[in-house]
């Protein structure tokens, strides 16, 4: 299996400010790969090295065994598509305008949309069921179906790696579910690499093939669900008492924040602490 | 069969009935001639011009002045005076020719001055085929000359050198009387309002003041200067002369705030006058008058 | 399975629709400039003028192939350039206010026309010569304020835009108190706009300028599309963020200022049309930025048709009417597009 994103010994700062120090890993091609971790731990810098928005000052980066650099803008985006945590909202265009412009990459200056790109157009918004808007302005939409659309854009670049930056922020439950349901098909379909930043442990555990725990600009652990999210690492991690436990739903761990109260009430009795 | 008398008759007729034929073609081309204007150009003006377009107000008085007020075809929006020109077409401003106007009127001369009118409407009328004389009227002396120059334009040479005669015969009168005297009284001249403007030395209206006695306040290099109260009340002016280049509502409103200073001199002997603009600003024969006004105005002992 | 959106369709098509039927409006704009104007005409003289018979009629002839045609044409290029330069300046700084002279192109090339008709200098070449200077001047200046290390903030651009021009405005209004004479009256005609300083030489020269122009404009549309998504995500479909905005800004405050020199300050149509355009026909560049070129164009000639024969004396300033016009109609789009 081909190694999809390969990072080493990436650091960046912001004036004297480090914001990531060293950081190393590679993740597999059709991996599901989050990374989570504290405010301020780095993330979002990392997913803008990743996508190339940003050339960090030390380190390198490898896109499909190429380094980043060696890639034209435009072949980059034919690799990489990435879904901001915040898309844009006050652009005029319709939805099947603004996922038509995922095409954009493999047309030349002068090129014009052809049959093949508008059908890419439509499976892709059927895909994440936005077809029924496909006439609606981008402004008239919520914030979950705004989502949606651009990952329909995303996908419809046609890319090895789809990026996300927290795609999940600011979706009501269904709409996560269905998101994250949604990425996983692309994997499994199209063999796609997903790499997310995620706030929702939870979430990240039932989904990922692997986690990235970061803080403060470091990677403390790496590796599958159950290693990575343990009671220790995470309080290190987070700075706050959690419970591990198993989800009902699948063999993962499932995180629980706990309450003062709770806590004075006798917590550390329950964990056999 | 042609006779030997026949024959000689014959022969002296052909260079006659050659030179006839001769001057007809001289006469059909000689309908223009080439002439320079006061801007140095060479134009081939017509000798007998029945269609004239005035570029300027002041071209306007002059050909009128000459008693050639039929020749005119078109004048600018500006051409006021005298009450003829007002009902004649108008071909817009003289900074601003209209010329498709021009054009329509099918004008075989435009009279335009050098200093004033747009070079590029000048260009694009001769482009059209449509000769454009520029004189240049710019104080007393060349006013004359202008009308001498419009009288030969217009075949009015008489009339253009007796007018000449008259407008030296005036200034001269004046200049004579003035030389008389010693004193030049300190003359302020106020064009605009506000801000308040005078004319320097470099214009028409000081060539007036000078010529009529006066000494005028507000010469230096600036042409058009302008002046606080304060600065006018410096130079401390025993007379002056309010007028404005537009139709202002209310010079006496102006005047009036001139008097309230009442350590001028002016003021004191009451010499604040407000005169017609139209006198001073065309170097037209009407500026002759403006000329008598002011040395009424400056020296009333010597002129009645 | 539903069929695709009407806004999908294919573009092409739609272009050459846009195109055709706002390059008729062109026609007709072209033809009622050509037949009208501030000396008087009938219907049939001008039909016989214009197929030809100009030896039937050759004042009129005249007048429409050596007065109106070359103003005409300048209306047309004008107008297009302006509605363009404000179609890029507000996909570029992705602000919906922003006009062709935002960038301190009219603080700067005021105050050069200004220095040039005190100078007493005539309109070509030398007024248009210290116009040009005086935008690129600006253009520069404003460029150096805004760029910090290597990027290009849109907000640092436009606020850089106002201040120069707000600073020529000041030098320019002290400029006029010092004008008593005549050059005012050249001064004013400049900063409302005005059509009537260019010949024919001068405006073949302009249309050979701007052609090149309009033509990187249209190659760069789809681009502009993207780049209203924003920076960072235009990037990421592989726009050249660095490269493609500056070439948009230079090519486009290039053919600004060239138009300027020609005619002053012309307002409101770079403001207004790309709205009324947009509104219209959707947002998409590759169709606006013809229907720009071909709609501004003709409104432009009509405006300046209106400012030629309305005043019974003399001609109005085209920017009069475009104002007059214009405003009432931004106002209009404005309540609209609450909606």
């Amino acid at each position: 299996m081909k190694t999809a994103l390969a990072v080493k010994d990436l650091s960046h700062s912001y004036g004297r400010r480090s914001v990531l120090n060293a950081v190393s890993f590679s993740v597999q091609e059709g991996e599901f790969f989050i990374i989570i971790g504290p405010n301020g731990s780095g993330k979002t810098t990392l997913v803008r090295t990743i996508s190339g928005s940003l050339r960090p000052q030390r380190g390198q980066t490898e896109i499909l065994g190429c380094p980043i650099g060696s890639y034209s803008g435009k072949a980059l985006a034919r690799s990489v598509a990435v879904v901001t945590q915040t898309p844009p909202a006050d652009i005029p265009f319709t939805v099947a305008e603004v996922v038509l412009m995922g095409r954009s990459p493999h047309l030349s200056l002068l090129a014009v949309e052809k049959r093949k790109d508008l059908q890419l157009a439509e499976r892709a918004m059927s895909f994440t069921n936005v077809q029924h808007l496909a006439g609606r302005r981008l402004d008239q939409l919520s914030a979950g179906e705004r989502q949606r659309v651009f990952v329909a854009r995303a996908i419809c670049q046609q890319p090895r790696i789809i990026v996300l930056d927290e795609p999940t922020a600011s979706l009501d439950l269904a709409h996560q579910i269905h998101v994250m349901d949604l990425l996983e098909r692309l994997r499994m379909d199209e063999k796609i690499t997903i790499i997310m930043v995620s706030h929702d442990l939870n979430l990240a555990a039932m989904y990922a093939d692997r986690l990235l725990l970061l803080k403060a600009g470091g990677v403390v652990s790496l590796g599958k669900p159950e290693e990575v999210l343990t009671f220790q690492t995470l309080e290190r991690a987070y700075g706050c008492v959690l419970l591990v436990d198993e989800n009902p739903v699948k063999k993962v761990p499932r995180v629980t924040l706990v309450p003062n109260s709770i806590m004075q009430a006798g917590f550390r009795s329950l964990t056999g602490q | 069969m042609p006779t030997g008398a026949n024959l000689s008759t014959r022969r002296k007729l052909y260079p006659i009935v050659i030179m006839l034929m001769l001057a007809l073609v001289v006469a059909k081309t000689s309908e223009s001639r080439l002439a320079r204007d006061q801007a140095g150009r060479t134009v081939s003006v017509p000798d007998n011009p029945l269609r004239v377009v005035s570029l300027a107000p002041s071209i306007t008085e002059i050909v009128f002045a000459l008693g050639e007020g039929d020749r005119l075809k078109g004048v600018t929006q500006h051409c006021d005076f005298p009450a003829d020109a007002q009902s004649l077409p108008k071909i817009g401003s003289y900074v601003h020719p209209d010329l498709e106007r021009i054009v329509a009127l099918k004008p075989d001369l435009c009279i335009a001055v050098r200093d004033g009118n747009p070079g590029n409407v000048v260009a694009e009328l001769e482009a059209l085929g449509i000769p454009v004389y520029a004189v240049d009227p710019r104080n007393l002396d060349t006013a004359v000359d202008t009308v001498l120059e419009v009288g030969q334009l217009l075949n009015a040479t008489t009339k253009a050198q007796h007018l000449a005669n008259e407008m030296r015969a005036r200034i001269e009168r004046v200049k004579v009387r003035v030389a008389g005297t010693g004193r030049r009284p300190r003359v302020f001249f106020q064009i605009g309002t506000a801000p308040i403007v005078s004319a320097g030395t470099n214009t028409v209206i000081n060539e007036l003041i000078v010529a009529a006695g006066g000494q005028n306040l507000a010469e230096g290099p600036a042409s058009y200067p302008l002046f606080s109260r304060e600065q006018v009340l410096a130079l401390q002016p025993e007379v002056i002369i309010i007028t404005a280049m537009t139709k202002e509502p209310d010079l006496e409103q102006v005047g009036a705030e001139w008097r309230q200073y009442e350590g001028l001199p002016a003021v004191r002997n009451n010499r604040i006058f407000i005169v017609d603009g139209d006198l001073f600003d065309r170097p037209t024969p009407r500026l002759i008058k403006g000329l008598e006004t002011l040395a009424g105005i400056i020296h009333p002992e010597l002129f009645r | 399975m539903k069929a695709t959106a009407p806004h999908a369709y294919p573009i092409l098509k739609r272009i050459l629709a846009v195109s055709l039927l706002l390059g008729l409006l062109l026609i007709i704009s072209a033809f009622l400039g050509l037949s009208m104007g501030s000396s008087e005409q009938n219907i049939r003289q001008i039909l016989a003028v214009l197929a030809g018979h100009a030896d039937q009629y050759p004042t009129l002839s005249s007048i429409v192939w050596r007065i109106r045609l070359p103003r005409v044409l300048l209306a047309a290029l004008v107008g297009a350039t302006l509605s363009l330069g404000g179609l890029v300046f507000q996909a570029l700084l992705r602000n919906p206010l922003a006009e062709p002279y935002i960038m301190g192109i009219s603080g700067g090339s005021a105050v050069g026309a200004i220095i040039g008709i005190l100078l007493g200098m005539s309109p070509f070449p030398g007024v248009a010569f210290f116009a040009f200077a005086g935008s690129m001047a600006t253009l520069l200046l404003v460029l150096l304020i805004a760029s910090t290390r290597s990027a290009m903030k849109k907000e640092t651009l436009i606020l850089a835009g106002v201040m120069v021009n707000a600073f020529c405005a000041s030098v320019i209004m002290f400029l006029i108190s010092l004008t008593q004479d005549s050059r005012l009256h050249n001064i004013l005609f400049w900063l409302m706009g005005d059509l009537s300083m260019s010949n024919t030489h001068q405006t073949l020269m302009l249309m050979v300028a701007l052609l090149p122009c309009f033509t990187v404009l249209f190659l760069l549309a789809r681009p502009m599309n993207i780049l209203l998504m924003g920076e960072e995500m235009a990037a990421n479909m592989g726009v050249d963020v660095r490269l493609i905005p500056l070439v948009l800004l230079l090519v486009t405050s290039f053919m600004v200022s060239i138009v300027v020199c020609h005619t002053g300050l012309l307002g409101f149509v770079g403001l207004v049309m790309p709205h009324l355009l947009r509104l219209l026909f959707g947002p998409d560049h590759r169709l606006l930025v013809p229907a720009c070129i071909l709609g501004g164009a003709a409104y432009l000639i009509l405006c300046d048709l209106l400012a030629r024969s309305l005043p019974s004396q003399g001609e109005m300033p085209v920017g009069v009417i475009t104002a007059m016009v214009g405003a009432p109609l931004f106002i209009l789009l404005l309540r609209r597009s609450r909606q």
